[in-house]
């Protein structure tokens, strides 16, 4: 009974602040404490502060750049947010992307088939890909970590083995072309691409009856059992999808550099892991699961985005970035816990 | 007699020894090359710093937790031993313990932060990852430190009796010295206690949070210590030590019979985990099969290792269960 109702507490959650309201609040005060909020708050400051140490940070070029590349780590954040939201995670993103690359550029060519059915092909691989990860993980009972560590191993090694390192640049100029274009000389394609595709996960999220079962396994398997959901199954599609919006991250990383490279995610794909998690996590995602925030997610990759560029435009740290962006997520997490910890004091959760 | 027999068949260790000899035997028969005293020097070299890689970790899986950063702290290590011996000329023992001192405060910064806030140790081993790799990269600039003394490169190559290399002393010693802790010493106890359940442990007045200190001070000294012992190996401190390490690091201690929810791990295990890894990685040398292959087999090595274990767990409750009706 506990469960149930701590279960339908944390899908609330995913509704936004305004569902849950009791009398000793303010409206404007929760929005206050809304991850959100505080992500839009800190774009703005670091905006601000960029333009001001170096104008050169609003540029058309930089700001086309900057979208560019936000396009790319939105999406990876997506695509281990799908999984978090189970309770799980998918160590195995950066390989699966990176196959998922890899086959699109294969089926143009070396089988010459149309860039369309090729792009279809490529994400296929990837939801597969994804797929086998999640049956894995529901027949073994084993924790999503030690299998997508694997995995991610695994399907990698064999993607090598079956292109010998080499890469594919005959890519169809369709595919290239949304990486080069600028709409009113700022906006990337991509980015419109990761706009449809946030919003086609809010909708799932919130009103379709699949993606409140994802949320309702995540945030209890019991309870969601016993209410009749497949947990299992659920658990299956989680972790297919996360393999098609890896993919999907994958592909418009190959219309950006115009050919699929084994090395893109880095060695076994791990550079993409701190992009995953700092996305989801930055955008107020509880890793016990149960709870997604599509705009956070949205809005912590592209705070990311933004640190990253402008640090590098200041040139004071390009080989530091790396530890800048780890101590950023530390600090995202201990402001989580601490606001967490000043809600319940104040009795406002 | 027979039932001791049992009792050995039941243990950790007992698979992984048989695949182990298994493989030395079958390997051996078709290239009698594989036990050449040259062979088995480049065999040790390997198990005497994948042990140690894998054992630190094996320390994080003991209290039911996971270390992301084992590479990132053995990297910055292998770079700080280069660089104060290069840049500040610091003779080679010093600078060796200095080494040692930023992994174990690397491990120490690691446990406090997760006994601290009690956010889980995978997100904080993922930032403190990016921020040590961070560091050795801000530090090098990608660069390698190529100014090695003579006698570390000779320490990480040479052999001191027969095939028997230097660098397998530091790893005995550890090995040793973590099988006693483990076994005998209150704090080896109260590391398999925390890992076997939290809250019984600090019940029965065990500080959670100190012995979750501890194990992460242990790991971050074995990774630095492997990262110390690479540079030696290699000849030079590059930056990229460490980046690999993240699947090997799981892989051997699974394969040893470790319970990644914690409390159960083995040292002879882990070692014996190492010992098949680096003979797979030989033969695919030897046989001249696609290098790029290891990682398929590592993954498939720890996939198989979990399954095993897993299937173990469920037939030792079965048994309880009946036991128990």
């Amino acid at each position: 009974m506990n469960n149930t109702t701590k279960a339908a507490d944390r899908t609330a959650d995913a509704f936004g602040p305004d569902v849950q309201e009791t009398s000793s609040q303010h409206p404007a005060m929760r929005l206050l404490l809304t991850n959100e909020f505080g992500l839009i708050a800190l774009i703005l400051v670091f905006a601000v502060l960029f333009t001001l140490l170096n104008p050169g940070f609003v540029s058309k070029f930089s700001l086309f750049a900057m979208g560019r590349t936000a396009a790319v780590n939105i999406m990876i954040g997506f695509s281990m947010m799908v999984v978090i939201i189970t309770g799980g995670l998918n160590l195995s993103v950066g390989s699966i992307g990176v196959c998922a690359a890899m086959a699109a550029g294969w089926l143009m060519q070396s089988l010459g088939l149309p860039w369309y059915l090729s792009l279809v092909g490529g994400l296929g691989v990837g939801g597969a890909l994804g797929a086998l990860n999640g049956i894995v993980i529901v027949r073994s009972g084993l924790h999503s970590f030690i299998i997508t560590l694997a995995s991610m191993s695994i399907f990698f090694g064999v993607m090598i083995f079956l292109t010998h390192a080499g890469s594919f640049r005959e890519i169809a100029p369709e595919v290239v072309a949304p990486g080069r274009m600028k709409f009113f000389g700022v906006i990337s394609p991509l980015l419109l691409i990761t706009f449809v595709v946030a919003g086609l996960l809010s909708v799932l999220f919130r009103f379709t009856a699949t993606g409140r079962q994802m949320l309702a396994v995540g945030a209890s398997p019991q309870a969601a059992e016993l209410s009749g959901i497949r947990v299992q199954r659920m658990t299956v599609w989680c972790h297919a999808l996360s393999g098609v919006l890896a993919g999907v991250a994958g592909l418009m990383l190959v219309s950006r550099t115009g050919a699929a490279i084994p090395s893109m995610a880095g060695q076994l794909g791990q550079d993409w892991l701190l992009p995953a998690f700092l996305g989801p996590v930055l955008g107020g995602t509880l890793l016990t699961g149960g709870r997604a925030s599509v705009l956070g997610t949205l809005l912590g990759a592209f705070l990311v985005t933004m640190l990253t560029t402008g640090l590098l435009l200041l040139q004071i740290a390009a080989f530091w970035v790396q530890t800048y962006l780890g101590l950023l997520l530390l600090v995202a997490v201990l402001m989580d816990l601490l606001r967490r910890s000043y809600l319940a004091r104040k009795k406002l959760v | 007699m027979n039932s001791q027999l049992a009792n050995y068949r039941e243990s950790d260790w007992f698979g992984p020894l048989l695949i182990t000899v298994a493989a030395i035997v079958i390997v051996s028969v078709f290239n009698p090359e594989f036990l050449s005293p040259y062979n088995l020097q480049i065999l040790l070299l390997a198990i005497a710093v994948n042990a140690l890689i894998a054992l630190s970790q094996m320390m994080i899986i003991a209290i039911g937790q996971m270390n992301l950063s084992v590479g990132a702290i053995g990297g910055l290590a292998a770079i700080s031993f280069g660089g104060m011996m290069e840049v500040w000329l610091i003779p080679w023992p010093v600078a060796a313990l200095l080494a040692l001192g930023i992994g174990l405060f690397a491990g120490i910064a690691n446990g406090v932060l997760v006994a601290w806030t009690g956010i889980s140790a995978f997100v904080i081993t993922l930032a403190s990852l990016s921020i040590f790799k961070g560091i050795n990269l801000g530090i090098t600039e990608a660069q390698p430190f190529y100014k090695i003394p003579e006698i570390v490169k000779l320490l990480g190559n040479e052999t001191f009796l027969g095939p028997l290399p230097w660098l397998i002393l530091p790893t005995v010693v550890v090995a040793v010295g973590l099988w006693y802790l483990l076994s005998f010493l209150p704090l080896g106890r109260f590391i398999l206690a925390v890992g076997g359940n939290a809250h019984s442990a600090e019940l029965s007045g065990i500080s959670v949070a100190k012995t979750v200190v501890a194990a992460h001070a242990i790991s971050g000294l074995l990774a630095a210590m492997a990262g110390i012992m690479l540079v030696g190996r290699l000849q030079l401190g590059q930056p990229t030590i460490g980046d690999d390490w993240l699947i090997l690091s799981f892989a051997a201690p699974v394969i040893g019979g470790a319970v990644l929810t914690g409390g159960k791990v083995s040292v002879a295990g882990t070692l014996l985990g190492v010992t098949i890894v680096v003979i797979i990685n030989q033969v695919l040398v030897l046989f001249n099969i696609d290098p790029f292959l290891v990682q398929v087999v590592l993954g498939g090595l720890i996939l198989w290792a979990v399954g095993v274990n897993r299937w173990r767990e469920v037939r030792a409750q079965k048994t309880e269960k009946r036991l128990a009706a």
